[in-house]
């Protein structure tokens, strides 16, 4: 009992982290059907953003929405620039993968290139402790919570009661119908890019703000649990994503504190893997996921 | 088989039809008929190829739908029905020929630019939006509608599609078959679309069903002046519905003409559409 609600405290903020990231990771791959392994690198170049302008002496949290900013103007352009030429061109979604692994390798060496293979961390005050019910958060690990908590209120919003957010879904269900329908898909799938990019640049920042130092592999390391996310909540699903974060980043947490930090990683894929096993679609999912890649 | 003699007479150019003349030969013997009066097209496709990959699945189709008809594309399967529909819903490219829509060209047009020009499209699968509900689905319909206007067609279309109002926060992929269709019926009235086109839309359902679709939905919503496009296996009551039809095969129009002179015709029932007078003799029909 003495380990196990500090672990759950833990497990929140991994689990805030992890719901930022994979809610992102899961809508721009739901509405493009784009497996966008690059995700990871490009929370890790807008970390580094985060750390240039915190290293200028601006404010962490200025720092947070520039972060923000970049991971949603930078994956808009990679799409539009990268991404979609191929798509128009007939490559499938396993050639997609192959080239948004050749992205992920091109960020990752360009950010070790520019900044050097070393560790960083933010200029940020040192956060002060906060004790609840038995858990211990510090006020930066609160701050996560709570920007996950408005992050996933925000996007809850927009998907349920916007145009916009029902447009999204509706060129995630059926890109084609969607059109029929006069959805303009392409500025859906742009605006789709923006927001799981934004969504991708605060996990970065957020990431890095939880661990006293990263590197330009941070984000990358970080990528499998944001996909086993995205996977155990029905890829394609934001709420199963919510969800899928929740299980596994309090489950990875507890497993650390009262089994071993080694079993980790193992105890959270042996819960998706068992999950998995029963509905393959994943938690939310209620229909496989049987289009091509949008274009 | 057909001999080359008894073979009925090939389909001719729109603009052959929109002059009213007859596109399929009177059998041997039956008294001539008079020119079929069509209305002006407002769905025109002349001497359109399409097809997946750089083989085309049909090729040199000439065909045309006006206001308040219902006109029919039916053919074995294989013929290139569907293939048909997506080139003219802006899912297919062209290849050779051209679409106009009213009096513009809109060749290779997107689905959403097209659906902004007045035409509707129900597909034969996948007619839904499977993960929203029935209500949001709707709205979906008439995404290029403004809010005050959704929420009065929504009413409208709920009246034509009464059993779908207790229904509204279900989840598409929960409706059966029949609600389903109904409710990809009510999603494509929404936009008040001036051309409508159907993708077998009894399929899956009841025979029942299949007839109040063609019969109630279907012919209601032509004389209603919408003009309609169907594709659909079930020939008969397609053609039963039909103002006028054409006979695909092999990616081609072999035969146009009104759908009762079609079906009146017992060489094309047992070539094309599988059915003997015979056997009609022996079903009472």
């Amino acid at each position: 009992m003495n380990t196990l609600l500090p672990a759950i405290g833990f497990g929140l903020v991994t689990a805030s982290i992890l719901a930022v990231a994979g809610v992102g990771f899961t809508l721009q791959f739901g509405v493009t059907n784009i497996l966008n392994l690059a995700y990871g690198d490009i929370m890790t170049a807008a970390a580094f953003v985060a750390y240039l302008v915190t290293s200028a002496g601006v404010s962490v949290w200025l720092a947070l929405v520039a972060g923000a900013a970049f991971g949603g103007v930078f994956s808009v352009v990679l799409n539009r620039a990268l991404y979609t030429p191929f798509v128009r061109h007939g490559t499938r979604l396993f050639g997609m993968i192959i080239v948004t692994i050749s992205v992920s390798l091109i960020v990752q060496n360009g950010l070790q290139a520019i900044f050097g293979a070393s560790f960083f961390s933010l200029n940020m005050p040192r956060p002060a402790p906060i004790h609840v019910a038995g858990m211990v958060f510090t006020t930066v690990q609160f701050a996560i919570i709570g920007i996950a908590v408005a992050a996933m209120l925000l996007v809850h919003l927009l998907l349920r009661y916007t145009k916009l957010g029902k447009a999204m879904r509706a060129t995630a269900s059926d890109p084609e119908l969607a059109r029929n329908c006069g959805i303009a898909t392409d500025r859906v799938i742009d605006l789709a890019w923006a927001l799981s990019g934004t969504l991708c640049g605060l996990a970065g920042v957020i990431l890095v703000m939880n661990v006293t130092a990263f590197t330009d592999t941070t984000g990358s390391q970080f990528l499998i649990p944001v996909v086993a996310v995205a996977v155990l909540g029905g890829i394609g699903q934001p709420y199963g994503a919510m969800l899928g974060a929740l299980i596994i980043g309090i489950a990875s947490e507890v497993a650390a504190a009262v089994i071993s930090p080694d079993y980790k990683n193992v105890v959270a894929f042996v819960i998706l893997v068992i999950v998995l096993l029963a509905r393959p679609q994943g938690i939310l999912s209620e229909i496989a996921t049987r289009k091509e890649v949008a274009a | 088989m057909p001999t080359s003699s008894d073979r009925p007479v090939p389909a001719g150019t729109p603009d052959a039809q929109a002059a009213g003349q007859p596109m399929v030969a009177a059998p041997p013997g039956a008294p001539a008929a008079g020119p079929p009066q069509r209305p002006p097209a407002v769905l025109r496709l002349d001497d359109v190829a399409a097809g997946y990959g750089a083989a085309p699945i049909v090729s040199g189709v000439s065909i045309s739908v006006g206001s308040g008809e219902v006109v029919s594309v039916i053919g074995p399967n294989g013929a290139g029905k569907s293939t048909l529909l997506k080139t003219v819903t802006g899912r297919l490219p062209v290849m050779a020929g051209t679409i106009t829509f009213g009096d513009r060209d809109v060749t290779n047009m997107r689905g959403n630019r097209l659906a902004r020009m007045g035409l509707g499209f129900v597909p034969q699968t996948r007619d839904v939006f499977d993960t929203l509900t029935v209500a949001e689905n709707l709205e979906m319909g008439g995404y290029l509608l403004s809010k005050s206007q959704i929420a009065a067609r929504v009413d409208t279309v709920l009246s034509v599609f009464p059993a779908l109002a207790g229904m509204q926060s279900r989840t598409a992929s929960k409706l059966s078959g029949g609600e389903r269709k109904m409710l990809a019926m009510a999603r494509v009235l929404m936009l008040e679309p001036s051309v409508l086109v159907l993708d077998e839309p009894t399929s899956n359902l009841s025979p029942d069903l299949s007839r109040s679709v063609l019969r109630d939905q279907v012919r209601r919503l032509a004389d209603a002046g919408t003009a309609v496009l169907l594709v659909e296996q079930k020939a008969f009551e397609a053609l039963g519905v039909s103002d006028w039809a054409y006979i695909l095969v092999a990616g081609r129009v072999e035969i146009a003409g009104p759908a009762e002179d079609i079906l009146a015709r017992p060489d094309i029932r047992e070539v094309f559409l599988g059915r003997s007078s015979n056997a009609d003799e022996a079903a009472g029909g």
